[in-house]
């Protein structure tokens, strides 16, 4: 039996001594069932949002006139149905998963930047910068996320960049934490004491050397980022805050669809559906990324 | 020859370990015979499969990846390839103990070093808790512990790494086995503790009177404890004699290569570089063709990239596998 | 150690101050904070301009700063603009305690099962009960829990009903009107039922986290030198998983869960608003969105000041817990 498995290995499969660096990480990548499952899935949502409104064209504001154009159940002309005022459920998933969308990426990866810049200074410098920066990211891990989202929010106002910079504002905390412990081990390289002993200023050190190391962790935090984010702007959504009318993201469309769950529960089942399964495939992908990149990670 | 009897017969061992990469023929046809009381020495570079051989004996692989595919291993004429869990669980640690390379990771952290070793006590032995302390303490002393008492209530973090190598031979020999396997267990220690160590396993022997399989790839611990030595090379056995004749005729390249790169402070000083053995160990998953030393012999003939030789006696008691072993 | 912890309870002073700060400096933007208070036309103008003094709104943010500061610290916590008449602190006393009972029961189901499923997870990598969990994990990790939750409503309270009419699970509140006098037992039962929905919901969502978590801490346990050290001495596989391993796992579980712990007091905001719980959570959901600035400062601040204190209790727990750990 044995002789069989070397035979095959003969004829050619390549072994991990074959690849370069990227095409090993996208070949692990490949063969994680559950990364793969969550990428079909980003994919699928990804065209639905995208390519859907070519393809069904409706205009997710229109309201139909009259009580009968309303909570229409699926039908040719309403493939998803109506909701309360007449619109077009389907379009306004189109759209309001854009934007949804739009929010959790930019937030996630925003935030990330900011924490990483913040982790690189704090790491590298050291001494009191260190001390200040991290007390500072301490205090702020304290305070409970959603109370204080909504706090900023009703204090900044309603809208999409609100949320966004909400969002950043208490989301950088753990890739400042992670890139600093990252930057701490990674400052007693060689190659770091090398850059220094050439003449490398501190920033050249910390962008050119440093960060790039650092890359492949925060590429996995703001794949997981991006799906808290959804979250987050669902949930803001849902309290009133956010995407304001006539506007849809899939939040405030949960949050409208509240006061009708004895009489069109499937208002709710849509836009909730569509949050679950686009944070699930992010969680499945990102997971099998970070697996991927660093396989002797794999837990 | 050898009038003791055999403890541990090793036939034709194969250890493969199936990963995402491939295969890789981690022991591939191994012999080894071991007597009572003997000093065997087994040597080779890391990856040519010393110490999955021993785990093998220990029935520790992993499984998967690994996979114990062929050959037989007797323990006292019972295969222990056959036995199931039981069976085995009841031979660690009471018939057959091993110790590792790494003192500082190999105790468990939240337990003292007392109750480490009582457990290996009680485990094996109907004794009760407090007979076992006293055993332990005696232990303790032995492996030359000062302190004994004080010490049984101590955790692994407040021992150096000697001293935590002294424990797991403690623990090991506890019941008194009749092979002791030690896995590098010098090797992570700084020189003078691997001689202190070196010493405390020659003691021992000389005074429980069990076997030990050496598992180095330093000569030089050999040299001082083995009677017999194995060399191994890429999974296989190449090269087994009494330590005596290994350092005097040895008969097969990569034995005669590894024993003259090391530097010879009773020579004459020579501006000649170090003899080295060219290449490098071959990858597990891209073995070469015919011998595996082959790309590395500076005698290879077209023969040896063909064929893989058979393990034959040169002499009495010597064992080569070479299509042209050197001249003694 | 009781230097470390006198230390400690002092750098935790200025990170409550920072604490502090920010959540007086967030309500501060608020170009009016009694924009809806004078909008209100049953409270009179005097009433106003007598918590503009109080609140000290009448002067330049720093010195209002200190006024409300040195009032929180006497236990001044001002008037509750929700529920006008009670002070902050009647309100908060009153919501607190259901939070707790909703939080903790479900804080303590979640850990019930998450920790074993990790476990089982762990000790049977890549069967299918690991995977399945897994994916469980996944699915708890990111259903939104608003959603999960109107669902469940959705499910239990409209769609399956009693055979009275009534719905099988009430939808909302946390005690049948008219049983706030009736005895323990009765008053028990009849809160259980409203609490089936939401800790569910709230425990689908958190076991996820930790039963990965356990797994992952587990795994890494049972790759360690010492596990191969108890296998070799013969440890029945039961007490190497359950004994050498699970000892050594625990520890960051058991700092994790002190970490969690704040979380049982800020409670779950959105569940506690769609299943109308008058807790903490949609206390100060309530107190931000209807400008009771007061209540909502303290809210935030209590939970800040939890969290921070058993940042603390994590670390001496994790002290206690693993013996190598020496604070000086």
């Amino acid at each position: 039996m044995a002789e069989k498995a070397i035979e095959a290995k003969k004829k050619g499969q390549k072994s991990s001594e074959d690849y370069t660096y990227v095409g090993m990480v996208f070949h692990r990548l490949t063969r994680h069932k559950l990364a793969m499952v969550g990428a079909f899935m980003l994919i699928f949502i990804l065209l639905f949002v995208f390519v859907g409104p070519l393809i069904w064209r409706a205009d997710p504001n229109a309201q139909i006139e009259g009580l009968g154009g309303l909570f229409n159940p699926a039908s040719r002309a309403h493939p998803l149905g109506t909701d309360d005022y007449g619109r077009d459920v389907l379009a306004r998933m189109f759209f309001g998963g854009r934007i949804s969308l739009f929010i959790g990426f930019i937030s996630a990866i925003s935030s990330t930047l900011a924490g990483a810049f913040v982790g690189l200074v704090a790491g590298y410098y050291g001494g009191w910068a260190d001390n200040i920066l991290m007390r500072f990211t301490d205090a702020m891990l304290s305070i409970p996320t959603f109370p204080l989202l909504i706090a900023l929010a009703s204090v900044l106002g309603k809208g999409v960049w609100q949320i966004i910079l909400v969002i950043v504002l208490f989301g950088w905390m753990t890739d400042a934490r992670l890139v600093r412990g990252l930057v701490l081990s990674l400052k007693e390289q060689e190659y770091v004491e090398a850059a220094r002993a050439i003449g490398a200023s501190a920033n050249r050190i910390m962008w050119r050397h440093l960060f790039p190391n650092t890359l492949a962790v925060l590429i996995v935090s703001t794949t997981i980022g991006i799906g808290g984010a959804i979250i987050y702007e669902a949930s803001i959504s849902f309290l009133g805050f956010g995407v304001q009318a006539p506007f849809a993201s899939w939040g405030n469309m949960l949050q409208n669809a509240q006061q009708f769950i004895w009489n069109s529960p499937r208002l709710i089942i849509y836009p909730g559906l569509a949050i679950f399964m686009t944070v699930l495939g992010f969680n499945f992908f990102g997971d099998g990324l970070r697996d991927a990149i660093d396989p002797k990670l794999k837990l | 020859m050898d009038n003791r009897e055999v403890l541990v017969d090793i036939k034709n061992l194969r250890t493969f370990f199936y990963t995402e990469d491939g295969v890789v023929p981690a022991v591939d046809g191994i012999d080894l015979t071991i007597h009572r009381g003997e000093v065997v020495g087994l040597v080779g570079e890391s990856g040519c499969g010393k110490s999955v051989t021993a785990l093998s004996i220990m029935r520790l692989i992993p499984v998967p990846p690994g996979k114990i595919i062929e050959g037989e291993i007797f323990f006292h004429e019972e295969d222990l390839l056959k036995k199931n869990e039981e069976e085995m669980r009841a031979i660690r640690g009471d018939k057959i103990s091993m110790i590792f390379q790494e003192p500082m990771t190999s105790l468990n952290p939240v337990y003292t070093i007392g109750d480490q070793i009582s457990e290996a006590i009680t485990l094996h032995q109907k004794i009760d808790s407090a007979e076992a302390k006293k055993r332990t303490v005696e232990m303790i002393h032995l492996v030359g512990i000062p302190e004994p008492e004080r010490r049984f209530g101590q955790y692994p973090h407040e021992m150096s790494g000697g001293m935590r190598q002294r424990v797991m031979i403690a623990m090991a020999l506890s019941s008194n086995p009749e092979l002791l396997i030690s896995d590098e267990a010098t090797t992570a220690l700084d020189v003078t503790i691997q001689a202190q160590i070196l010493d405390l396993m020659r003691g021992l022997q000389k005074k429980l009177g069990m076997a030990i399989l050496i598992i180095t790839h330093n000569l030089a611990v050999v040299a001082e404890m083995a009677e017999t030595i194995a060399i191994a090379y890429a999974g296989k056995i190449v090269e087994n004699a009494s330590a005596k004749e290994i350092f005097k005729s040895p008969r097969h390249p990569y034995t005669y290569g590894l024993l003259t790169s090391i530097p010879k402070f009773t020579e004459k000083k020579t501006n000649e570089p170090l003899p080295a053995i060219e290449g490098m160990v071959p990858s597990p998953y891209h073995m070469p063709k015919g011998c595996r030393f082959n790309p590395r012999c500076p005698f290879v003939t077209e023969k040896c990239r063909e064929e893989e030789p058979e393990i034959v006696e040169l002499t009495p008691g010597h064992l080569v596998r070479c299509f042209h072993p050197i001249e003694s | 150690m009781r230097d470390y912890i006198i230390r400690r309870v002092l750098g935790m002073i200025p990170l409550i101050l920072i604490v502090m700060i920010v959540s007086f400096g967030i309500f501060s933007l608020v170009p009016n904070p009694f924009a809806a208070l004078i909008e209100n036309p049953r409270i009179k103008k005097a009433d106003i301009q007598r918590l503009i003094k109080a609140w000290g709104f009448d002067l330049p943010w720093y010195l209002r700063f200190f006024k409300w500061f040195s009032g929180v610290i006497r236990g001044d916590w001002g008037p509750s603009l929700l529920y006008p008449g009670s002070t902050a602190r009647d309100v908060i006393s009153r919501a607190l305690p259901v939070t707790v009972r909703l939080m903790g029961i479900e804080f303590l189901v979640s850990i019930a099962i998450a920790l074993p499923i990790g476990i089982i997870s762990a000790v049977k990598q890549y069967s299918v009960t690991d995977y399945v969990v897994t994916v469980i994990s996944f699915l708890g990790m990111s259903m939104p829990t608003f959603w999960f939750g109107l669902l469940m409503m959705m499910l239990f309270s409209v769609v399956l009903k009693r055979p009275s009419g009534m719905p099988l699970l009430p939808a909302g509140g946390i005690i049948t009107p008219g049983l706030e006098e009736a005895p323990f037992w009765a008053k028990l039962g009849d809160r259980a039922q409203y609490l089936v929905m939401p800790v569910v919901v709230l425990a689908f969502s958190s076991l996820g986290g930790y039963a990965r978590y356990m797994r992952s801490s587990m795994l890494e346990v049972i790759r360690q030198d010492y596990i191969r050290t108890a296998r070799a001495k013969g440890v029945p596989e039961r007490s190497v998983i359950y004994k050498h391993a699970l000892r050594n796992a625990m520890i960051p579980i058991v700092t994790l869960i002190a970490l969690s712990v704040p979380g049982i007091v800020g409670g779950a905001a959105i569940t506690e608003t769609i299943f109308n719980i008058p807790g903490m959570g949609s206390l100060i959901i309530q107190a931000e969105t209807k400008a009771d600035y007061p209540t909502a400062m303290i809210g935030l601040m209590l939970s800040s000041v939890l969290v921070i204190a058993f940042n603390l209790v994590a670390d001496i727990v994790y002290a206690w817990v693993d013996p190598r750990i020496k604070y000086s």
